[in-house]
């Protein structure tokens, strides 16, 4: 009798052991054995849609594909989706309602900066993780929180850094001419651009910060034309950027100026405000994705955008620009899921982020998180626009900031 | 920085600083032509400055109007819009004895519509610019360049207020809006309708609006943002006096040359405060304004 009752004792204890793991994963929120619950946010309406929506749709597309591949360990991605219109109230009442409500395993949401660093101190609360579509997100990013991953597109602090390597390592630049904005953006990318000048001996850096709201670009222009550099970096938003380029052609200033990612959503539109293509003799401009927009390199991502949504695809305006940077997030989500093994937890997913490294073969550079940093990308690649055709510099040139504690 | 370069930095930054400064003092004109007679700071008014741009830039690029066509329309249509705004809502808050609080508030209620109406057209936050009808090749002038745009900016600006000069002083509308701006109460005893004289001072504030926004958006660009230049307008207006119309084109052309001077001698990153600091350092030395007139002591 006793021999039988240890004999059960030790089946069901045995038993136990084999069904702890998966008990442990389903007591995690949003996993059962069948499905993973990704909580999903962007501004899909409103002013800044062109942020998100099809950045979104980019994300899902990739967890459709690994759905139709049979999923993680036997597990679906299920998307819950939310509208954040760009803004921190409504994007924290999505982050809120994805974690409390519809008891989701993970964040994967954030296209606007400003907006998903309102997020921060909730989702390090909630101890769940949020991996941010293409906001750079450097305010929510620095310090690392364990919590927070971001910078997918490029990190602020890692535009002007990447500029400057451009700059001197491609154009041979000693002098640069430098205007930034005079807002927190301005300020990143001006720290990693006076990093990246201190690794150059004989290189020097003239920076002109003007407000977003400037009218009259003269000023600052006429002194970095009397400062007589050898190329002009433009890390300002679209709006000072076309006046500059504009004021620039006027008053005859005829040396390289690049662009940075932050004004080049709509190039054409550029082109018409400034008025005349002959301003854009000598301009280059940032991309952060691997190759031009629409060369063979990334036709796979524009091919896949057609099957996943073909009415969306047969509107005119569709995809968006941004859509491509929708899938490294994506990516990261599924690496960091397959990394967590069969019974995966929060615990488990942060831990494989904080290591991750891989080649998006979307981007400019690879997709790479360290302990201490959490912003993915910090490599752009730059194109000769000449204001009609696009020719892409060879290389990628990548920013060597790093966050200090 | 070398003689030469502070020569430079002199003749451009003066005549690039007329050239928008011209600007802001149509703007100022506006803002001063409504406070004379409805004692109402109008902070809608960069609004109203930005719908303009946003009509004439609708007629242009969704409906493919031709240039006149379209700021003619844009002119109209703002003119309407501000004299209905002041039909419809301030004179009722005037009607119901509302205190100044409720008129400004009434005015930027209404900044807020018509921002919200310009982002329903479609266009976007994109910064966009309006065909400019002048080339935009450059002119040196001395040592300074600006653009013939340049030109027919300051030029058309000038013209305008030589204008609303000669309206003022030498056409019976003129002269009853004037009489409201001194006298509300005396223009009503002597026959002025108030109500429809201020109509067509916000009419005309929404004329002078649609005329500076078809002048200067080629140049700095639009989005529904832009309406931010009227806070320069007020700049002008205070260092004119708030109550006097040469002061606010005055005041405009100082705010213009401040701004660039400011930007080319102290910083680029002071060009922002720089219309204040010009406004605290005329009011310390002139408290009613450059051209207020004499400080009064009012019984309470």
């Amino acid at each position: 009798m006793k021999k039988k009752t240890k004999l059960s004792s030790l089946a069901l204890i045995a038993s136990l052991h084999l069904l702890l793991p998966s008990a442990q994963a389903q007591s995690e929120p949003g996993i059962t054995d069948k499905v993973i619950k990704i909580g999903m946010f962007s501004p899909m309406s409103g002013p800044a849609m062109a942020y998100g929506f099809d950045v979104i749709n980019g994300a899902r597309m990739w967890y459709d594909k690994i759905n139709r591949e049979g999923g993680i360990y036997g597990r679906k991605i299920e998307v819950v989706l939310e509208d954040d219109r760009c803004n921190a109230n409504d994007l924290v009442a999505a982050v809120k309602k994805l974690t409390e409500q519809d008891h989701v395993f993970l964040l994967n949401g954030g296209s606007c900066s400003v907006a998903v660093m309102g997020a921060r101190e909730y989702v390090e609360r909630a101890r769940i993780p949020l991996l941010m579509l293409n906001a750079s997100g450097d305010g929510a990013l620095y310090p690392p929180s364990p919590y927070l991953y971001g910078a997918f597109s490029i990190s602020q602090h890692a535009v002007g850094g990447s500029m400057v390597q451009f700059a001197a390592e491609h154009l041979k630049a000693k002098k640069i001419g430098y205007i930034n904005n005079d807002d927190a953006y301005g300020e990143w990318n001006l720290e990693s651009a006076k990093a990246q000048v201190k690794r150059f001996s004989g290189v020097d850096i003239q920076v002109q910060s003007v407000s977003p709201n400037i009218t009259d670009v003269t000023a600052p222009l006429l002194k970095i034309k009397a400062a007589n550099p050898d190329v002009l970096l433009l890390t300002a938003y679209a709006r000072p950027v076309g006046l500059i380029v504009k004021r620039a052609f006027e008053l005859g200033f005829n040396k390289p100026i690049v662009l940075a990612i932050n004004s080049t959503a709509d190039l054409k539109q550029l082109v018409d405000n400034v008025g005349n293509k002959d301003a854009f003799k000598n301009v280059y401009i940032q991309e952060v994705l691997a190759d031009v927009p629409g060369a063979p390199k990334l036709q796979w991502i524009y091919d896949m955008y057609k099957a996943a949504y073909p009415e969306l695809a047969a509107k005119s305006g569709h995809p968006q620009p941004y859509m491509p940077q929708g899938l490294p997030s994506a990516m990261a989500v599924v690496n960091a899921l397959k990394a967590a093994g069969p019974q995966p937890t929060r615990a488990k997913v942060i831990e494989a982020l904080a290591t991750m490294k891989f080649d998006s073969g979307v981007m400019a550079g690879p997709i790479e998180f360290s302990k201490q940093d959490h912003a993915a990308q910090k490599s752009a690649i730059y194109i000769k626009y000449d204001g009609t055709t696009m020719t892409r510099v060879p290389g990628s040139f990548k920013s060597s900031w790093t966050y200090q504690p | 920085m070398s003689i030469s370069d502070i020569w430079l930095f002199i003749q451009q930054g003066v005549l690039s600083g007329l050239v928008t400064g011209s600007v802001y003092a149509l703007l100022a004109v506006a803002i001063v032509m409504v406070f004379k007679t409805t004692d109402v700071p109008n902070f809608s008014q960069g609004e109203i400055f930005m719908s303009a741009g946003y009509v004439a830039l609708f007629l242009l690029v969704v409906w493919n109007w031709p240039y006149w066509a379209a700021a003619l329309l844009a002119i109209v249509v703002t003119a309407l819009l501000a004299a209905l705004f002041q039909h419809v809502v301030m004179q009722r808050v005037t009607a119901s004895r509302g205190a100044g609080v409720q008129m400004v508030i009434a005015t930027l209620g209404f900044a807020y519509v018509l921002k919200g109406l310009v982002r329903k057209t479609g266009l976007g936050d994109t910064p966009r610019s309006l065909p400019s009808l002048v080339p935009q090749d450059p002119i040196t002038i001395g040592q300074a360049v600006l653009t013939l745009l340049d030109l027919a900016i300051l030029g058309a600006a000038v013209v305008v207020m030589l204008l609303l000069w000669l309206m003022f002083t030498h056409t019976r509308t003129g002269q009853a809006m004037r009489a409201v701006g001194m006298n509300s109460r005396g223009a009503q005893i002597v026959g002025i309708q108030l109500s429809s004289i201020r109509m067509q001072v916000w009419a005309l504030a929404g004329v002078v609006s649609a005329i500076s926004a078809l002048l200067i958006t080629p140049k700095i660009l639009i989005t529904p943002d832009i309406g931010h230049l009227a806070i320069l307008a007020f700049a002008a207006a205070i260092i004119g006096g708030f109550s006097s119309l040469p002061g606010a084109v005055v005041g405009g052309f100082i705010i213009g040359i401040v701004e660039n001077l400011v930007g080319l001698f102290i910083s680029s990153n002071a060009i922002v405060v720089a219309p204040f600091m010009a406004i605290m350092v005329v009011l310390l030395a002139r408290p009613q304004g450059l051209f207020g007139g004499k400080l009064q002591v009012k019984k309470v």
